[in-house]
Order: C-alpha cells, then structure tokens, then sequence
C-alpha cells in the first residue's frame, strides 16, 4: 500500500511472535499505523518472507476484542459456558489484589504457586518461569507444548536424500525455503500418517498408518535393518550410543569394580574393560561372562526386543502391507549409505543421507523406536542425518557468548544442559499436581490451559478451587471459565523482549549462522495493556522479591560483571535488555545497537552444526522402553468405539488464538480440511454421513465435539481427523467462535498411562 | 516486454502465505481474496495425491474480460498487466461472467474484519483504496512493479515458489524456468493467453 | 454479495469443481433477470404493438423498457451514475451494444408513439429506428451470456435464439393481458394464433437446450441437471414449465374447444409471463463455472528462448 504523505513511514526490525519459530521481521509504520509485516532479509529465521501467521500479526494487534484493561470476575460461578461477569479495574486494583493474594500464599507455602505457560513466546516464558517463579520460591510451572522427542528436529536440508517423516511438519515454518531446496534437488519424503496432511502432500509417497501404531512400523523397521538386512553403523554405535555397554541379567550395566564405570567387553583382549577406555575390539553383540553373569551389550538386548516385530506382525498391526515394510526398511538402511563421509571446510565427517522424523502425535515408545532409526543408522546430528537444536556453542566471534557445552554424566551418557529453563524430566505424574500441597493460586501465563492439553473438564475441576490470573491476549476460555483478575498482555507487536528466540529457536538444521534477534515494540502497548514482563517486575518489587529477581536474571541470562544486575538496585525492563545483550555480545551491542539493527548473525562452525562427531556423549538406546506387539492391542479399537481421532498441524495457524484473527480464519473457511471432521468416505457411507453433515464425534472419554463431515480419500478408514486448533466458545473470541472442532476434548488424561496423543472415537450423524 | 509470473508446484507448500501476502499489502475486505489457494485431490485410497494451486489473476493477453467490459474500465498496460480503472467501472459484473479463473471480485457493502466493530485503524487505511460497487483484481502489483520491486506474493513466498519477470527477455528467470522444468498454463484450450506458468508439482 | 453468508459461501465455494455462477442471480443480482426480462418483453411488445396496430400497446411498451427494464438495469449497478459510461465499447462488448440498442430503440420508439409523428412523413423513419433498436434489445441478452467460454452452460449458439423467442413469447403475453381490458383495441384472434405457435416452439427450444447441454458434458451437463433435479429444479418445474408451457397449452386448448374469452386469455398471458421470467432466472442460476483444473495438465517447454513472441 502507498504511505500516505505524512510524517512518518518507517520500518522496524523484530521478532514474529506467532508461533515459536520467531522469524525476524520488519513492521511498517506509516503515522502511527502498522500497515505492513513483511520477513527481515537480515535473519536467517525466515530470510527475508514469512508464513500467513506472521503477515496476518496485523489483525492481532488491532483485535478489538483484545483486553485493554485488567477485569474482575463479577460473576462468583466458575465453569465452561459461565458468563464471568467481567468488572473493569484499574492497574493499580488489580495489582493490588494479585500482591496481596501472592503475599499470602507466600508466608504460607510458596510452592502453592502455580505457573502455566505456553512455548509460543520462549523469552517471555524463561523470564516468569526461571526469575519470577524461583525468586517467589514455587518449582511449579507446566508448560503446554507439544508432544516430545519431535520438536525442532529436521533432516538435514544441506545434504538429507530420504526422509521419512511420521506426522511432523518439517516443511514449513523457519526452514520453509530450505526444505523446498532439498525437494528440488531431490530429496526423497515418504510420509506415513493416518491423514494426508499439508506436509504429507509434499511427500513422493504417502503411507497411510493405522493411528497410533507407527511405533510398530518403526520397531519392525528396526528389527530388519538389524537382524535381517545387517544394515546398521556398528562403529557409530559403539562411539555415540551405549550400544555397547554391557547389561547385567537384571538389567543394570555391568560396572567396573575400581571406578565403577560401565563396562564394555574388547574381543581382542577377550576381557570387559571400562567403556571410556581407548582402543580394542569393542562388541556390540553376543553373550559374555563378567564376573559370573551373562551379560550382553545394550545393542543386542535391542536387536532381540525389536526380534519379535516381524513385518507381517507390523503390517496386522499398522495395516501397512509387509511388503511395503520390507521396501521402506531396505530404502531407508540403503539410503543411510553407512560408511560413506564428506568433506566440508577440509574435515571429512560422516554421511549419512537418511533421516527419520519423529511423529508429534506418538507416544513415547513410539517416538523413541523412531529416534533409534537414526541412531542405528549413525544419522544423529552429522551430514545428511536428524538434526535438532545444537548443545555446542562457542558463542560469538568477539565474546565467546553464550557458550554452552555437551555434558557428560559419569556413565558417558549425554547431559543437554542448555536450556534455560526446566523441561518435565519425563511424563506429567497426574492431573492435579500429585505433589504434597495443593495449588492455591494458578498464573495462566497465556497458555490458555484449558484449550491446551487434553480433558479440559479435569482441568476446570483441578483449579476450579485456585485464585486464578490470567495473563492473556484475550477473554479466552480459560479466562471466562476459571480466572478471578484478567491482566491484559501486550501482543509481541506491542513489546520489548530480549532474546526472544531463546537457544532452542535457532535454524536448527545444520550449517548455517547463528542469529540473536531482539523484539521491540511497533507501537507502544494500545490502551492499558502492559508487558507481562514488567508486570511481573512490578509484582516482585511489592512482594519483596526484586533482589531475589535480580539475582535469578543474573543466572537466567548468564549476566557476569559488570553487566550483572546488582541485588539492591532497581533495573527497568530497557535496562536489562541492554545490559543481557552487552553481556554476550560486548558493549557495543547493546540495546541500542539492536533496536538500529535488530539482528545479530555469524557462521556457525563445523562443530556447532554438526558437533555429534566431534564430541563425548552418548545417547542411551533405552530398548526396554519399547512398544511390544502385545501391548499396543490395549490401543487398538474398542468394541464400539471403532475409530480413532487424529490432529494435524496446519501452517496457517498455531496454537489455538490464530483461530481469533480474521485473515487466519478466512483461510481455514477457503481451505477444505481444517475447519472440518475428515472421514475416508466408504467409512462415512456405512454410517450415513454425506459430506457436509453435521456430526458428532464422541470418544471413550465420555467427550464428544460437533463438526461438519468432509469425506476425503486422503484419510485411513479407520482414522478422523480434525485440524488441532478449533473450536473456541469464548465469549471474547467471536471471530473464532463455533469454527472448526475441539480435538483435545476428545483426550483423555490418565495418571500413570504414556500421555497419548490420539483418541478412540466413534462417529454419528447429528 | 511482457510481465508474467512462475509457479512451481513442487516448491509450493500450500501454506497461504500469498494469500495474506496479498491481503495485507492491499487490504482487501473479508471475503475479497486475490490470491487464494485451491486444493485438488487425485486419485482413491491409498493411493491419494493433493496439490496445493496457487490462484491469482492471469493478466491473460487475450483476456475475455477486456473484451466485454462496456466501459473500458478493464484495460491492459504495454507490459502486459491488465488493470481495472475504478473510476471508470460501473459495476456491471460482466467481467466476472467471463472470466474463466474467478480472479475479479466484488463487494456491495462495506464490510469490516470485525463484525459490528467498524474498521480498526489498519482498516481505516486500507479500504480507502478498495470502494464499494466496482470490481476489482489482483493486478501484479503494479505499484510496486513501477518502483522496480516484484509482487507482494513472489518477494514473501517462503519456499521461494513463485517467480515474476519479463517473459519476452530470454535470458529472464521466468523463460529459463519454463525452458527447462517445462510448465503448464491453466484452462490453455480457451486461448486466453494467460501469463502465470505452472511448474509440475 | 451483501451478507456474513454469501462471502463465507464465496470462499468455500473456491474449492468445488464446479463453482455456482451468483453475481447475477442473487441478491442484488437477481436485478440483471428482472432487466434482461423486461426489456425483452418490453421489446417483443412493441413488434406486436406495431403489428397489429395497438397504439395503446406502443406506450405500454416503452413504459415496460424505459420504466421498469432501464431503471432494473441501473438499479443493479454498483455506480449507477456512471451508466453512460456502458455505451462505449459497442466494438467489442454485447452489454454496449445492448446500451445502443435500448437507447436506439427509445430514441424511434417514443416519438413514434405520439400520433402526429406517426402519421407524419418521419413516422417510417422513426419507426425503423425503432424496430432496429427492438431487433437489438431482442436479439442482444443471449448473446452477453453466449460469449462466456468460463461458463459452458451459457455458450451454445441455441441461447440468443431461445431468448429472442422467449422476447416474442412476452411481448404477446403482454399484449394478451392487455387485451382483457382494452378489447377491441387488435385482432386478438390473431395474437392468440401466434401465441400458441411461439409458446409450442419455445417448449421445443428449451427442450432441445437442454439436450445440447446435457451433451456439452462437463459444467454444462451439471447445469441441465441442476434445472431438472437439482436445487433450481423447483423453480424450473414450477414457473418455466407449469406457469410458462403447461398452463397455456391447456388453457390455450381449452379455449379452443370451447371458446376464449378475454379473461383466459389475460391468464394465459400472465402464466406465461411468469414462465418467460423463471426460464432467464433458471439459465442464470443453473450456471456454473467450467473448473479451473480438472487433471493437471502436462507440461510443454512453449520455447520461450527461442521464440519469445508469439506466447
């Protein structure tokens, strides 16, 4: 659009905030009005173009329906469909109150604090999570994210010829433009997944899988490269896995008596030494006497578990045919090209050309028995192979940060140490939080927790309870059903964020540069609305926690003299941003060098992008953890409840508010898939349903949501998919309200079971 | 010289970024999509393939619409761009009969983003520029094709799928394209001539 | 497209394969098939009104064209006071040439219709214009629909043919209302003869119409079946058929047999003035688009290094 012939007309380089791969962006401001978002050329995040979200930032910001003012329940009923009542109140009123609840809670147990965050914006996330929370003295926080084990993993866009790809969408998002030049050149994606999804549609070959069994395909995979077709890197195994370390009949490693080092048997010497010791013949199979005990390497333990995975087993159980199987396992092992190197900047590193990505919506032992495809090939983290977030930084060129190291634990295994804040070690121990206090206030960090993980009416029964807060964009769900104060948050085009893109959001794939980023506001905050940044420094000054704060900034943010914040001084939320970037990128880059600039870049070295053959640490190969062909029966349809329901990401939206923003929302209505129940037509024909009917999908949960049919080819018979991102009732979200359907209703969340990520439903006319 | 785009499917990812691309470099009104995305799906279970096909106006050489627009109105630039003069449209919709793409749109009532809230204050900007009772179409941006700068939906696509250029120029990254990867146009029986070039997917 | 409905319809419609033609049909859209009904009634009326020598029918017709039909047309617009702007493309545009056509025909028919300049020495010279410009509005609707190659249902040489008849059917039918109240004005007689024949034939037209589009196959075919099973059939069956062919012919027989009076005759006219108006309003809404990709198509190298012009 032409700039109007005003004052101003200026773009300023930031940070997306739309989802959590934080391209870099330029707004355009033509007298005082955003009128344009378009990619900074500058940042390798996006490289000068952006996906629909990070355009359509505009709407966002301009919602009328957002929250300008902080709200007061009116209404002392809680629950879904509840018209809260909202009463307006002043800054000052609603600080007030929240002070004085936390004070409370504080001098009572301060571990009654509960903090729910979402991934979308890292930096602000570390900030509540790693300051805030431990200054207030809470451990407590659970962040609604996506299913483990596959986020920020890619194969490698450089060099990766075959690529299979279970449900992840690696095509989109930061590394769009990439994956297309791999495309082109001719790398080969084969796509397995109940639906055909946006990035399946660009795969050469689509497998469609029974929902929930791709850990069966992926361990009868496993048991042909390994015991029939012999197609696996021994020597990787034995340098970057506990392949071969030896196991006891009960299970533990056999351990050297004088160090206590797990032991690893050399057939040279015909003896077990210690793992770490140099030279010999290391095995990775075969029984050996140790002190009286059979034991053998891990790597045969896992050659016998995934034995019983014969392809026919897989093929009953993953309706994929044997055949397919075979011809899929020889593919991926053949194009793994084991033993074969390349030679980039004079250093010859392995290749390994094959890369299996992990599905989003795969229990644990199935997204592990995917990882281990890369790991028996030797395609973890070196060219052609699985890449993720790299753990080695030697920081830039002139200050040597942020520098971060692999770790090692005293059995040799890899320790991530890097981030910054504390993921879950494993899988959430229950609804409520099974701990031996009870939370009394809940903090909804904008995660919006009752769209965002799976049974919301558990979840409405746990905190119903709770003083609740929301920090949000909107009146969402969560708001309107469960908060008791509303503060409204400043949109990412409203704010200043140091960091933004924390270490994990780097261009996770391979060679490249790293990029440091900073976002700052287009606009300053409209209305009333604050940073929840400065709110929460607002409250920890009232609380007395500001020295405590300080000091956890100085830990978050690796702050060291004479950028460290002092205890007893104040900083406003500039001056930090200023003193963490002169931190670790020297005094001449400080804020004020990144609001002119807005991106920081260097090349990344071998060793950083693909540092697995350049360093210690091995990956445990955890077979025990396994699927088994019996266990999974438990998964497998019940007795009128003969479909299961799947999600599907979309690129045009992300979380569940995208749903909110008009232009968002025309897509989905100009799409034919995301706003609709998906059904394989014969599989809807035998229950009557036509396309564009109203049905209802109901799970074994007792759930069930409402949507219109649309009978696809592109769907298993046994599978319903439905887009994960629709359904909203919120009052305050009438764009997004009544579109799509609710997929996380139909989950359900029981203690002690793997979280799983698919549904058993049946499917009826309304 | 002779503007004209390519398209290539196999970089395409049907993510819509063009669609927003367009719409927010022009602020069209809800339910106007200049650029838009279909979806097509071949073939039976399991066996299915999709393609993602990106729409937008064809700026054909031999259009249908600058035949039967009565007012002139609809009329093609020396390089190939045809235009729709929104002081000349009456409104007649004719065009919109003939065109085989769906690419022209049109609107009675001034919608906003944002049922019953009026514009907000990039609206305000915006549907100056887009009046109410004339037809109206992507027109290859030409305000930025004037100032030298490519289209709003080739600069922005994130897989690098489409590409603009002077079809005339041998040596232009369009006519290279098209040499060799081979391309397709859409409905090229009815020899309108368009200038988008698909790639195969 | 005035509502919330129509432009969410106009986005889910982007993915059929056969997009419904709505423009012209619905909401304001239903303005182009009240105009277009009009004026070609309106001019049928006027050949008739000349023929049988009913100057009341000459003033009749152009209150029908330059009354209801013009202020349809205009009405329709989205910046009616551009209208005049409509008159200059006669070269390559049927819409202009219809705008000529309208203006050519009031510009003989109105002087023509007062008496002193009938009976006057320029009387045959306004009258030619006049039927010249009648022959335009006639002839000229079916063929702004017939020149869309995007809309196969529409292109079929049979179309202007079946709306000039449709034209003719009219103009009589007006005259046959007309009739019931001022009686001896014409020779009815004679009006209810060619009535009959046009009614008979413009059931063989819309029949063979049909037929042909059925056989163009594609989005024509989907049309036709539309009209007959599909959601426009209601209309179709009701008004094109029922009040525009059914009911004349019976009634038409029945007063044969047993003689007509003034009455059946306006009823007859009427019935099948309904039907002359569901026939414009079932082709125009039957239509939809021929799909924008049906199988990709293969690729060629179109030589562009080599031969740049000519693409």
């Amino acid at each position: 659009m032409a700039s109007m012939s005003g004052s101003e007309d200026v773009w300023i380089p930031s940070v997306c905030g739309m989802c959590p791969d934080q391209c870099g962006i330029l707004v355009h401001r033509v007298d005082g009005v955003v009128t344009k978002i378009e990619g900074n050329p500058q940042s390798p995040l996006g490289r000068g173009r952006l996906c629909a979200r990070g355009l359509a930032g505009i709407q966002l910001l301009y919602d009328p329906h957002r929250l300008d003012q902080p709200l007061r329940r009116g209404n002392p009923e809680k629950g879904i469909g509840v018209d809260p009542r909202w009463q307006p109140m002043s800054w000052d009123e609603a600080l007030e109150a929240v002070v004085e609840r936390l004070k409370r809670v504080r001098a009572e147990d301060p571990r009654r604090l509960l903090l729910c965050g979402t991934p979308v914006s890292p930096g602000p996330l570390a900030f509540a999570q790693s300051v805030f929370l431990p200054a207030f003295g809470s451990p407590n926080a659970f962040i609604c994210d996506e299913h483990m084990l596959s986020r920020n993993v890619y194969p490698d866009p450089d060099f990766c010829e075959y690529v299979l790809v279970f449900g992840a969408d690696c095509i989109s998002g930061a590394i769009a433009e990439r994956m297309a030049d791999a495309r082109v050149r001719g790398m080969r994606v084969v796509a397995v997944e109940p639906f055909l999804s946006p990035a399946a549609e660009k795969a050469d070959e689509w497998l469609p899988i029974r929902p929930g069994s791709e850990g069966a395909l992926a361990c009868a995979m496993l048991n042909l490269l390994l015991n029939e077709y012999r197609l696996f890197d021994a020597e990787y195994i034995r340098r970057h896995t506990d392949g071969s370390y030896l196991v006891r009949p009960d299970g533990a490693y056999a351990r050297d008596a004088a160090s206590g080092k797990p032991l690893v048997w050399d057939a040279a010497a015909g003896c077990a030494r210690p793992f770490d010791d140099e030279g010999g013949d290391v095995a990775i199979e075969g029984t050996y006497a140790v002190e009286g005990q059979e034991c053998r390497p891990v790597f045969d333990l896992l050659r016998e578990t995934v034995r019983t995975w014969t392809p026919e087993a897989a093929a009953e159980a993953t309706t994929i045919p044997a055949e397919t199987i075979r011809r899929i396992a020889r593919e991926f092992g053949e194009a793994a090209r084991i033993g074969s190197t390349v030679t980039i900047d004079g250093h010859e590193l392995p290749l390994r050309p094959a890369a299996a990505v992990g599905g989003r919506d795969g229990a644990l032992p199935a997204a592990l028995a995917i990882a281990l495809l890369n790991e028996v090939v030797g395609a973890g983290d070196v060219p052609g192979g699985l890449l993720g977030f790299s753990p080695v930084s030697f920081g830039h060129p002139q200050t040597g940060l942020p520098r971060w190291a692999l770790g090692t634990d005293g059995d040799g295994l890899l320790q991530a140490d890097v981030l910054p804040y504390n993921e879950s070690d494993g899988p959430p121990t229950g609804w409520p939080i099974a701990s031996e206090c009870r939370p009394e206030v809940l903090v909804d960090y904008g995660s919006n927790l009752l769209m965002s993980v799976a049974g919301p009416e558990r979840c409405l029964e746990a905190f119903k309870d709770c003083f609740v807060i929301s920090v949000s964009l909107f009146s969402d769900e969560t708001a309107e059903a469960l908060a008791d104060i509303v503060l409204p948050d400043a949109s990412y085009l409203e704010r200043l964020d140091p960091l933004p893109n924390l270490p994990r959001q780097q261009p996770a794939a391979g060679l490249g540069d790293w990029v440091y980023q900073l976002r700052q506001p287009a606009v300053p905050p409209l209305s009333e609305r604050r940073l929840s940044s400065e709110v929460l420094l607002e409250i920890g000054e009232r609380l007395g926690l500001a020295d405590a704060m300080n000091a956890r900034a100085n830990d978050l943010y690796g702050l060291r003299p004479p950028y460290a914040l002092n205890a007893e001084q104040r900083y406003s939320w500039e001056e930090m941003a200023d003193r963490i970037y002169q931190s670790w990128f020297g005094p001449e880059r400080g804020l004020a060098w990144f609001r002119q600039s807005g991106v920081l870049t260097w090349p990344k070295r071998l060793e950083e992008a693909y540092w697995r053959p350049f360093g210690q640490g091995r990956v445990p190969l955890r077979h025990e953890r396994l699927p088994r062909p019996g266990e999974e029966v438990q998964r497998r349809p019940q007795i009128g409840f003969d479909l299961q329901a799947v999600s599907y990401q979309v690129p045009w939206h992300s979380a569940s508010d995208t749903c909110e923003n008009p232009w968002l929302d025309e897509v989905s209505q100009s799409e034919p898939y995301s706003y609709f129940i998906c059904l394989n037509p014969r599989t809807a024909a035998a229950r009557g349903i036509a396309d564009g009917d109203p049905v209802w999908v109901e799970s074994t949960a007792g759930r069930r949501v409402q949507g219109r049919a649309r009978l696809t080819e592109g769907v298993h018979p046994e599978a319903v998919a439905i887009a994960g991102s629709g359904g909203h009732w919120a009052r305050g979200m009438p764009v997004a309200r009544g579109q799509g359907a609710f997929f996380n209703a139909l989950l359900s969340f029981d203690p002690g079971m793997e979280p799983a990520c698919d549904a058993r439903v049946r499917v009826y006319k309304e | 010289m002779r503007k004209g785009m390519v398209i290539d499917l196999k970089r395409c990812i049907g993510c819509f970024a063009c669609q927003i691309a367009c719409k927010a470099e022009h602020g069209t009104r809800p339910g106007t999509l200049w650029a838009r995305v279909i979806k097509r799906e071949y073939g039976a279970f399991p066996n299915v393939r999709r393609v993602s096909l990106p729409l937008l106006c064809m700026h054909c050489r031999k259009g249908p619409c600058l035949e039967v627009c009565p007012t002139g109105a609809t009329r093609k630039r020396p390089d190939g761009i045809v235009t729709i003069d929104a002081d000349k449209c009456v409104g007649c919709r004719y065009c919109m009969m003939v065109c085989p793409y769906g690419s022209r749109h049109y609107q009675d009532d001034a919608h906003t983003c944002f049922p019953g809230q009026g514009p907000n204050p990039y609206e305000a900007v915006a549907y100056a520029e887009h009046p109410t009772g004339v037809v109206e179409k992507c027109d290859f941006c030409v305000e930025r094709v004037d100032r030298g700068l490519d289209p709003a939906c080739v600069v922005n696509c994130p897989t690098r799928a489409r590409t603009f250029g002077d079809l005339h120029d041998r040596d232009s990254e369009v006519s290279r394209l098209i040499d060799e990867r081979g391309a397709f146009r859409l409905r090229e029986e009815l020899e309108s001539c368009p200038s988008v070039f698909y790639l195969p997917p | 497209m005035p509502s919330a409905y129509a432009r969410q319809q106009s986005l889910t419609d982007l993915n059929l394969t056969y997009r419904p033609q709505r423009e012209w049909v619905e909401g304001r859209g239903l303005l182009v098939v009240v105009a277009h009904f009009f004026s070609g009634v309106g001019a049928g009326a006027w050949l008739f009104s000349v023929a049988l020598g009913f100057d009341a029918g000459l003033v009749i017709s152009i209150a029908i064209v330059a009354g209801l039909a013009g202020p349809a047309h205009l009405a329709f617009l989205g910046r009616c006071q551009r209208f005049w702007r409509m008159a200059l493309r006669p070269q390559s545009s049927w819409i202009s040439r219809g705008v000529w056509g309208l203006a050519i025909f009031l510009v003989g028919a109105i002087p023509y219709a007062l008496p002193p300049v009938r009976d006057s020495a320029i009387g045959p010279v306004v009258l030619g214009v006049s039927l010249a410009g009648m022959a335009v509005v006639l002839a000229y609707q079916g063929f702004v629909y017939a020149v869309s190659r995007a809309i196969p249902f529409w292109r079929l040489p049979l179309l202007p043919v079946l709306y000039i008849a449709y034209g003719l059917r009219g103009g009589a039918a007006v005259l046959l209302v007309v009739g019931a109240v001022a009686s001896d004005a014409f020779d009815i007689d004679l009006l209810e003869a060619i009535k009959l024949w046009v009614v008979v034939s413009s059931a063989v037209l819309v029949l063979l119409y049909l037929a042909l589009a059925r056989s163009a196959g594609g989005s024509a075919r989907r049309s036709a079946a539309e009209l007959v099973a599909g959601k426009v059939s209601p209309a179709f069956y009701a008004g094109t058929i029922f009040c525009g062919l059914v009911i004349p012919i019976v009634l038409g027989a029945i007063g044969a047999a047993t003689g007509t009076s003034r009455g059946l005759l306006a009823i007859i006219g009427l019935s099948s003035l309904v039907g002359d108006f569901y026939i414009k309003y079932c082709i125009v809404k039957a239509a939809v688009y021929r799909p924008i990709v049906e199988e990709l198509p293969a690729p060629r190298r179109y030589g562009t290094r080599r031969a740049a012009a000519g693409l």
